[in-house]
């Protein structure tokens, strides 16, 4: 949580880098604007997310940033120039682009789909070349796909190599259209803690757009929940959105169970993890048998030769010594990424044997455990003071079951 | 040809691919040695050895393939120049007149429209070439349209948003992705011309049209006119097929 504080105060003295003002959008043959009269700021290096009902006219909001949709009036800031009127494809050549149907050009090599925009900003091939291996590295795609064609690649490679294009050019602004939209709910959900992980590399002001509250909470440093015409209903972080929301629109937007949905705002790396004795598959009974005896917990955690978890063992499990290591206890499940919320860690956890989860790097190596008793510590400090929860409704504490049906739902009104 | 050998070597079927490329000319090669050996056996007499010798064939031949070839090119630069003007927003309200035109050229049928520029214009080359050109003019401009029309739009918008200009994205997106269409409609064309252009010996284009109206008319069935309709139809395969290898050696790859 302290991270969020501090990423929180940087924003508050970060640069604005967009700025929307009295934006409105009539298009032609209706009366009713698209957007209208809409003003925000985006500060720079912030994912700010547009989110709200079907025909709210967020996408045309977000287009109207690269002008791909001219606006009827109003103005719009880039990095503090007025780029109302400024050349729309110079323009867009500063701006990355992700759409939900990722349009990537079948007829060009995946490397040629990349190096669109540095061609047309004239760079020289080799920095072009190096780039895109850079890219193809950064997105996690093999260099070797360089000479394939669009066709030839999944659905959730596409949509990476979608963003490598965006980024091509290293644009200080990207606009993303529903991008994790077209894939199925596991690379979904892959892909977007992908694009976290290098977004904290990357550092770039992103304007997301969205319908699902989930991946907005997720997704969004800030979110912007828009009604029809693009008003907006609330703009602020997810925590204040969940915890205050604005208006009854807002609410219903969010759906129920907002407080279980807080939890996917905190990250397992946020909160400490437990001390757990470990030992390795190689070492001997005895010394595992120490191990134990010497720590407060019940049973050590046995961690292969790249330090990957493989078996709970207790001090029963090796009374009998002529058991091998790899077969005694029972096998390390449970597993959680270091950057998973917690809502998916409480999910595993009631899930698993023990009630704990082994938390570990992106490649699969030990970092910690955390158990149960650390988790609800952490959901004791979210709750509100006592006098404030008892006017709550009821609704919110709900049974879990209701709650993450709700959630799958995508978050509709209760 | 090294396109060609790239293009067999990709894929399932590389054998299959092979047989198609030389099935067809070396069938085309064994008709025109029956058509040979079949006049070989016969006795000619004065009228059918001044219609039937190798100066004639060839010079009829050329004049038939320049005829085809000649309106071919014409038609695919009109044609698709046309096409793209009309799939732009600026001329939409236009597009529906343009095509109506096209169409009736192409409803005329085709000796009435040879003989429509022979009466208002003249007898000859020229005339015929233009008559080709406005009877094959609608399959080109159809397929031109309906090739840009069928790019994905969210293609293009991913185009646009990235900083194409609209003229890059033409020559860029749009026309590569619409290459195999529009090149299906250049060879029907290609066959209409050649076929219509048999017809331009009533008009005086020549051609081996004249090979054929000279053996109905002289009564010379069983040999001026199987020569005459034997080349016209191994000829028409002939560029069908070129126009299939075009096909595929032109297609963008990753389509």
């Amino acid at each position: 949580m302290t991270d969020r504080a501090t990423e929180e105060q940087n924003r508050q003295t970060a640069e604005t880098m967009i700025r929307l003002e009295n934006l409105s959008k009539v298009f032609p043959g209706q009366d009713e604007p698209a957007v209208d009269d809409l003003s925000m700021e985006i500060y720079e290096g912030e994912i700010v997310v547009l989110v709200g009902p079907s025909g709210c006219g967020k996408t045309t909001t977000m287009k109207m940033i690269n002008r791909i949709i001219e606006p009827t009036s109003g103005k719009i800031f880039l990095e503090g120039e007025d780029v109302t009127k400024a050349n729309p494809d110079n323009l867009r050549r500063r701006i990355g682009y992700v759409i939900q149907q990722i349009g990537l050009f079948p007829h060009m090599t995946i490397a040629d789909n990349i190096a669109t925009v540095p061609r047309m900003l004239g760079w020289d091939k080799k920095r072009i070349s190096d780039r895109v291996d850079e890219l193809l590295e950064t997105v996690g795609i093999d260099p070797s796909y360089r000479e394939r064609y669009p066709k030839e690649l999944s659905g959730g490679q596409r949509q990476r190599i979608g963003v490598a294009r965006a980024m091509a050019a290293d644009p200080p602004v990207m606009l993303m259209d529903e991008p994790f939209g077209a894939v199925d709910p596991i690379t979904r959900d892959r892909l977007q803690d992908e694009f976290l992980r290098l977004q904290g590399e990357i550092r770039k002001t992103i304007v997301f757009v969205t319908h699902d509250i989930d991946e907005a909470i997720k997704m969004g440093d800030r979110i912007a929940i828009l009604k029809q015409h693009s008003k907006i209903a609330q703009y602020d972080t997810p925590e204040r959105i969940l915890t205050n929301p604005a208006d009854e629109f807002v609410q219903d937007f969010i759906g129920s169970g907002p407080s279980i949905k807080r939890l996917s705002l905190s990250r397992i790396s946020d909160i400490e993890t437990a001390d757990w004795p470990v030992a390795r598959l190689t070492d001997g009974h005895q010394h595992v048998r120490e191990k134990v005896q010497n720590s407060s917990r019940d049973y050590v955690l046995l961690l292969d030769d790249r330090d990957q978890p493989r078996r709970w063992v207790s001090i029963e499990d090796i009374e009998h010594g002529d058991i091998p290591l790899e077969e005694t206890g029972w096998p390390a499940v449970a597993i959680v990424e270091a950057n998973s919320s917690l809502y998916n860690t409480l999910d595993t956890m009631i899930t698993s044997y023990k009630g704990s989860a082994i938390v570990v790097d992106e490649e699969g190596r030990y970092q910690g455990v955390v158990d149960f008793e650390t988790v609800l510590e952490v959901i004791n400090a979210m709750r509100p003071p006592e006098q404030e929860r008892h006017m709550r409704p009821p609704e919110q504490e709900q049974p879990r079951e209701r709650t993450e049906r709700d959630l799958r739902a995508g978050g509709g009104g209760p | 040809m090294t396109t060609l050998q790239k293009a067999s070597r990709e894929g399932p079927g590389g054998a299959a691919r092979l047989l198609r490329y030389l099935g067809m000319p070396i069938f085309l090669g064994l008709a025109c040695l029956a058509l040979y050996l079949y006049i070989s056996s016969k006795e000619l007499d004065s009228i059918e050895q001044r219609n039937i010798n190798a100066e004639v064939i060839i010079q009829q031949t050329a004049r038939l393939v320049q005829l085809a070839a000649v309106s071919t090119v014409i038609v695919v630069i009109l044609a698709v120049t046309a096409g793209i003007l009309l799939t732009r927003p600026l001329t939409r309200r236009v597009t529906p007149a343009i095509v109506g035109i096209a169409n009736i050229g192409q409803a005329v049928p085709s000796i009435g429209l040879l003989a429509l520029f022979a009466l208002t214009w003249d007898f000859g080359f020229w005339p015929a070439i233009v008559a080709l050109v406005a009877y094959s003019f609608l399959s080109i401009l159809r397929n031109t349209m309906v090739g840009l029309q069928q790019v994905d739009r969210s293609t293009i918008e991913a185009a646009r948003g990235m900083g194409m200009t609209k003229m890059a994205v033409l020559f860029r997106i749009e026309l590569p992705l619409a290459v195999p269409i529009i090149l299906a409609g250049v060879r029907t064309a290609l066959i209409i011309n050649v076929g219509t252009a048999t017809l331009g010996t009533f008009i005086g284009a020549g051609g081996l049209g004249e090979m054929i109206n000279n053996a109905l008319r002289l009564g010379r069935y069983d040999t001026v006119l199987i020569v005459g309709s034997g080349l016209v139809a191994i000829l028409a395969l002939f560029i069908d097929w070129l126009g299939s290898v075009a096909e595929d050696i032109l297609r963008p790859r990753g389509l």
